[in-house]
């Protein structure tokens, strides 16, 4: 039993720390418990922390919280948990074979690779053509968008809260757009909005509105706040730039 | 024009790397953030960017949730790089930035439009969800019968 509860609980942290929107926790918490063969399954999901409690049919109740500190965005687990969560339902796989999966994407975390920078950058250099930005700022914002993409993988290692993360990343697309507009005639304004853009908090701004409108009221204003904190940070760290510079 | 449909198309591909989607659906996010600003530049004459941002929203959102139903995937993965392209984020940093600089006219302007656009994301996308959830409910209680 303990066993079991111990699954269920991880499958529920996991999809937590990915981003996953919380019906989707409190659903997949649910079904694992009931096809686990617990009588009922009551959870209680928030992005900073999940309780759940398990009823067996003999009447005793296993009872757990756990505190989820760090959070970060990826798709790719939430998907391996759902899959994995769908074929245990289903009794295709075993306790032992789930954990020791689970266990595994644990120790995943978000890859940090080149390729990742790479296209960072472009997409930094793709939202400065949206917001009609030319040829050649575009490939500044995108260079610039991957240099910042580096910083703040880096700094997201050191217990830094996300504001501050989003405003170092700011300042410094801020501080080489206006460094590059000293050797070239360019729009910094664009440049510097393109390049922000991939600091920007959209998975969480998205899954706030759909936890709002879902009536996940708690979930909802809580990442609401994350998103409206890194917005500011990100704004900060360029107002810092500018005023630092004139205009 | 054509331009705008492809950087919308490798805004929600560049996205979908950052988020990490599963490998095998980053094409198909890529498809969705292209039809969600072509939604959106094909209607903004016609309804305002309010309105366009809404139909654009909607659109990118029924799609992410027949992908979601066809691919057996989770929503989230199709609809939030998807949307990316449409989300007002840049808006919301002119807001701050303005406020910041002391411009509160144009702060406030820009930040009651980046509500209103940021609503019409939100209302397209839970129209969406919630026309499917109905759907599947609907199938559910026919099977009861």
């Amino acid at each position: 039993m303990e066993k079991l509860v111990g699954m269920v609980l991880l499958a529920g942290e996991l999809l937590l720390t990915c981003g996953a929107e919380m019906y989707r926790v409190e659903e997949t918490i649910e079904r694992m418990g009931i096809s686990a063969g617990f009588a009922q399954v009551e959870s209680f999901a928030t992005p900073t922390g999940l309780f759940l409690s398990l009823h067996t049919s003999d009447g005793r109740v296993y009872t757990r919280v756990r505190r989820i500190r760090r959070s970060f965005s990826n798709l790719a687990l939430i998907s391996e948990i759902n899959a994995i969560s769908r074929s245990f339902s289903s009794g295709e796989t075993t306790i032992e074979d789930v954990t020791t999966r689970l266990k595994g994407l644990k120790k995943e975390g978000v890859p940090h690779n080149f390729l990742r920078l790479l296209m960072g950058g472009m997409g930094a250099a793709a939202f400065t053509v949206l917001y009609s930005g030319s040829g050649i700022e575009a490939l500044i914002a995108g260079i610039i968008g991957s240099i910042i993409l580096l910083i703040d993988n880096k700094l997201e290692d050191y217990p830094i809260p996300n504001a501050l993360v989003a405003a170092v990343g700011a300042a410094v697309a801020a501080g080489l757009a206006k460094g590059a507009a000293l050797l070239l005639t360019i729009n910094t304004n664009v440049i510097t909005l393109g390049a922000v853009m991939i600091l920007a908090p959209g998975v969480v701004m998205t899954t706030a509105i759909r936890d709002m409108l879902s009536g996940e009221l708690v979930s909802g204003v809580t990442r609401g706040a994350e998103a409206l904190s890194i917005a500011v940070g990100i704004a900060t760290g360029v107002a810092i730039i500018l005023s630092m510079g004139g205009n | 024009m054509v331009v705008q449909v492809l950087a919308g198309f490798v805004s929600a591909v560049a996205f979908a790397f950052i988020y990490n989607v599963p490998r095998s659906e980053i094409f198909r996010t890529g498809i969705l953030g292209g039809l969600g600003w072509l939604t959106f530049s094909l209607t903004k004459d016609a309804g305002g960017e309010v309105g366009a941002m809404f139909l654009g929203a909607t659109s990118v959102a029924l799609c992410s949730e027949l992908f979601a139903r066809r691919y057996k995937q989770p929503v989230i993965i199709f609809l939030v790089p998807g949307v990316i392209p449409l989300v007002p984020g840049g808006r919301a940093y002119l807001t701050m930035l303005s406020f910041l600089q002391h411009d509160y006219n144009e702060g406030v302007t820009l930040l009651v439009s980046t509500f209103f656009l940021a609503g019409a994301v939100a209302a397209g996308i839970i129209i969406a969800s919630s026309i499917f959830r109905v759907y599947s409910r609907a199938k559910y209680v026919r099977r009861q019968l």
